[in-house]
């Protein structure tokens, strides 16, 4: 039972890092189609497009984080279940987040193609899920230290 | 490239349309709309240019009668199986269709639907064929501007009338492009709406009357049943819409 809970911990330790690379690579390829289908259609602002395109990024770097925040020097019985809860359920939110965060950005760079004015407040449906997930990456950190060492 | 993200491009990169009438051109020339669909798979094309060619006059006008029409709009429902709103879209298309053919024969004086089975398509043919007599064919609370179409038709403002009916259209093309954004019906939808705006952009009255009186000398040699079917669009020939069609078969075939 013990070696399984040491397995889960494991598991758990590098779920952020995994799931949030997913998420990010899967919402910088649905932002960044739409930014290249932006590009033929203009003939400027290139930059803003890509730059937007590359915000599900941030995912994997909170991943990153988690994983140190929930590293430790011996993985067993005692802290594997912790970690295991906190690391999955952090990458889920990572990996579901980075993928809405690519869908609405996707939406936010085909409207603001149409009116370039709205550009700004576009993005304020992708700032939320981004906010969203710092929410998952700050309360994350704030468990971590409750986990036995 | 993986379906979604082909259609994100695709998407993407078409101009928006912005609203109808409010364009004096076409925000994407025919050739570059040519080189976007060229990112569409085999299949895809294959159905688009179905759909354009069931709908738009260009399509419609190499058959001579209505019964071909209605069984060429059947199969094209049929073939879009996977698409159920593109379906619905068709459906709409050919019924109001239907109701401006009926609207052409009743002004024509003729007393009954008489063979609606076979000239029109739809939910509403048993309710035209009922109140033929109705100005708005008993579907004014279907179809409010039923009447209003009427009213133009008798009163010979044929423009309003294309006008009407492009815009009931359109709103029936904006429905349905409120439930897509980045798939094949959402491509689809703009280039149906491409194909009207592109149309419209090249209308002008001098050319409209020209038309209104081919329409009137051929109705008095005769007129066709497909005359009838396809009132709400313009014939071939006449430059409003004439090359468009071919042209988009062209390139998606």
């Amino acid at each position: 039972m013990n070696e399984f809970i040491i397995v889960l911990g494991w598991f758990g330790l590098y779920a952020p890092v995994a799931l949030g690379a997913i998420g990010s690579s899967w919402g910088c390829t649905l932002a960044g189609s739409a930014a290249i289908g932006a590009m033929l259609d203009s003939d400027g602002g290139y930059g803003r497009f890509v730059g937007v395109s590359l915000m599900p990024s941030s995912q994997v770097i909170y991943g990153i984080v988690i994983m140190f925040t929930l590293q430790r020097p011996d993985i067993d019985a005692a802290n594997g279940a912790a970690l295991f809860g906190i690391g999955v359920l952090s990458g889920v939110t990572m990996f579901f987040t980075g993928i809405r965060q690519g869908e609405v950005l996707a939406s936010a760079i085909n409207a603001s193609k149409a009116k370039p004015e709205i550009f700004g407040i576009s993005l304020a449906p992708a700032a939320v899920l981004e906010g969203f997930s710092v929410f998952a990456l700050v309360f994350a950190l704030v468990l971590a230290g409750s986990i036995p060492a | 490239m993986s379906r979604s993200h082909q259609y994100i491009m695709l998407v993407t990169s078409l101009p928006h349309l912005g609203k109808m009438f409010t364009r004096k051109e076409v925000p994407i020339s025919e050739f570059r709309l040519k080189q976007r669909l060229s990112m569409l798979q085999p299949e895809h094309l294959r159905l688009l240019r179905e759909l354009v060619e069931v709908t738009a006059w260009a399509g419609v006008a190499r058959y001579n009668r209505d019964s071909e029409v209605l069984r060429r709009a059947r199969e094209v429902i049929v073939d879009l199986k996977d698409y159920p709103d593109l379906q619905h879209l068709v459906g709409a298309r050919m019924e109001t269709r239907t109701v401006i053919a009926a609207l052409r024969r009743r002004r024509e004086d003729q007393d009954t639907a008489g063979d609606i089975e076979n000239w029109g398509f739809g939910r509403w043919c048993g309710r035209i064929a009922k109140h033929w007599s109705d100005p708005g064919l008993g579907l004014g609370n279907f179809m409010p501007w039923v009447a209003e179409a009427h009213r133009l038709m008798q009163s010979g403002e044929h423009i309003a009338m294309e006008r009407l009916s492009l815009t009931q259209i359109f709103r029936q093309l904006d429905h349905y492009g409120m439930l897509h954004e980045f798939d094949f019906e959402a491509v689809a939808i703009y280039v149906l709406r491409w194909v009207i705006v592109e149309r419209w952009s090249r209308y002008s009255e001098d050319a409209a009357r020209e038309r209104l009186q081919l329409l009137v000398t051929a109705a008095l040699g005769g007129p066709s049943e497909l005359d009838g079917m396809a009132a709400d669009e313009p014939p071939p020939g006449q430059g409003l819409f004439a090359d468009v069609s071919p042209a988009l078969q062209g390139t998606i075939s």
